[in-house]
């Protein structure tokens, strides 16, 4: 495997395709490498490029460096004050030593269905910003992740950054992450969930879920039960059902896909009473 | 097959040392001599190769060692030696935080990394900062326990 160090933005697309890859953090790229699970010719090494390793506000959204690492979330006042569902996905991201140098951009390139990151991302509308040689282009996350470790990332494109709606007084949300184990622990399910209240009603309604597909997803259905509705016990029931129904977990070490179809339904009604501040919330 | 040739300085050496493009930091620190790094999951799962790369801890498996050209690497033995062991050390052997010894390495790197940023950690908070590392011998309790007297000392240490 050949190895390169850019130093520029413009170097690493330059160096891009042909079967290379950029690494970052690496924490999973290079035991992919290491076990044979992925061969690449050519490693592009972005880890230097500090001009990607930011978290700013801007024009009213949060853009977050592609290289940002997932330390660097739960050191930014910003994203505890305005993306609470991420900041908690990220307390419960690996171990602090995989966390110092996993990289915003390395989770959802990897495009793990377990990616935790991906769920409260998805709950803010998060928007991905791609470069190459032959310019820029955002994508919604949402139509990002296209099947099972497959994104819309050309293999040539670098993601640079991640932009999200920050959380105001009007929004209420919550975050969990089920899991075999307190650290260190791949989602068995993650659920993001973010309500826009105006008074009583519900204006918007956004709830990402991980673990349960083959990929990252919005769970549209369950969304439409609370969406323009005042929410009480019928509309969180409607749309625990639906995200249950909206659920095609599979089987495998963690859990059955049987149990992570409950839980969806479980953990989304959960969420939705912790976010509410209804009571009958308090195991999650 | 491409090789390279970086730089390093380990606990204040430089090294030079000839690459190959996915040799992983771990292997390379461990093949030219620095065995007190351990090899064990290489998937960053367990926390035996922590190291401090530029000050931060990271699992050496988890980095190309071509990363790490020009960085400064520090390992157990960075951290503190027989004759001047760090407070964490000290209070792994006080506590009987050590049994096998096979996790100690990168136990004692993240609880100074801990310790650095955080002198006075609650019990969580060291649970937290070595989450990363898995133990199967002690069940962990000596190991909390040696961390939190560490940070006592050291604080005690600083007040004089």
């Amino acid at each position: 495997m050949e190895f390169l160090r850019a130093a520029s933005v413009d170097e690493a697309l330059a160096a891009a395709g042909d079967g290379a890859a950029f690494v970052a953090g690496g924490t999973n790229l290079v035991p992919d490498v290491l076990f044979g699970r992925k061969k690449i010719a050519r490693a592009v090494d972005i880890s230097r490029l500090d001009e990607l390793r930011f978290i700013e506000e801007a024009d009213g959204k949060i853009r977050i460096g592609a290289l940002a690492t997932v330390t660097d979330l739960l050191d930014s006042r910003l994203i505890r004050d305005a993306a609470p569902p991420l900041y908690e996905s990220a307390l419960e991201f690996a171990g602090p030593l995989v966390r110092n140098r996993a990289s915003v951009a390395g989770n959802l390139m990897d495009a793990s269905p377990a990616a935790d990151l991906a769920p409260p991302l998805l709950s803010q509308d998060a928007v991905v910003e791609l470069a190459s040689g032959e310019g820029e282009r955002v994508l919604p996350l949402s139509e990002f992740f296209l099947d099972y470790r497959k994104t819309a990332a050309r293999p040539e494109e670098l993601m640079t950054a991640v932009v999200i709606d920050p959380l105001g007084t009007a929004d209420r949300c919550a975050y969990y992450k089920l899991q075999l184990r307190r650290a260190m622990a791949i989602a068995v399910v993650g659920v993001a969930v973010v309500l826009r209240m105006e008074e009583s009603v519900c204006e918007q309604a956004a709830i990402g879920m991980g673990a349960v597909a083959a990929v990252p997803y919005r769970a549209s259905a369950a969304e439409a039960h609370l969406r323009g509705k005042e929410i009480g016990e019928a509309e969180i029931e409607a749309a625990a059902a639906a995200a249950a129904d909206g659920a095609r977990p599979i089987d495998d070490v963690r859990a059955s896909g049987a149990y992570r179809r409950k839980m969806c339904g479980v953990l989304v009604r959960r969420l939705l009473k912790k976010a509410l501040g209804m009571p009958h919330a308090a195991a999650v | 097959m491409s090789t390279y040739e970086i730089k390093f300085s380990v606990n204040g050496n430089d090294e030079i040392l000839a690459v190959r493009g996915e040799e992983t930091l771990l292997r390379a620190l461990r093949r030219v001599g620095y065995v007190e790094v351990k090899l064990s999951c290489e998937g960053g799962d367990c926390g035996a190769c922590a190291v401090l790369l530029d000050g931060v801890a990271v699992n050496a498996c988890l980095v190309f060692v071509a990363q790490a050209d020009g960085c400064e690497i520090t390992t157990v033995r960075g951290v503190g030696t027989e004759d001047d062991l760090h407070p964490v050390q000290e209070q792994l052997i006080e506590k009987g935080g050590v049994q096998c010894g096979f996790c100690t390495p990168g136990i004692v790197v993240s609880a100074k990394a801990l310790l650095d940023e955080n002198p006075e950690p609650t019990r969580e908070d060291i649970q937290r900062g070595l989450a990363g590392n898995l133990c199967r011998c002690t069940g962990y309790k000596k190991i909390f326990e040696a961390v939190s007297a560490a940070a006592r000392q050291m604080k005690e240490g600083g007040d004089s």
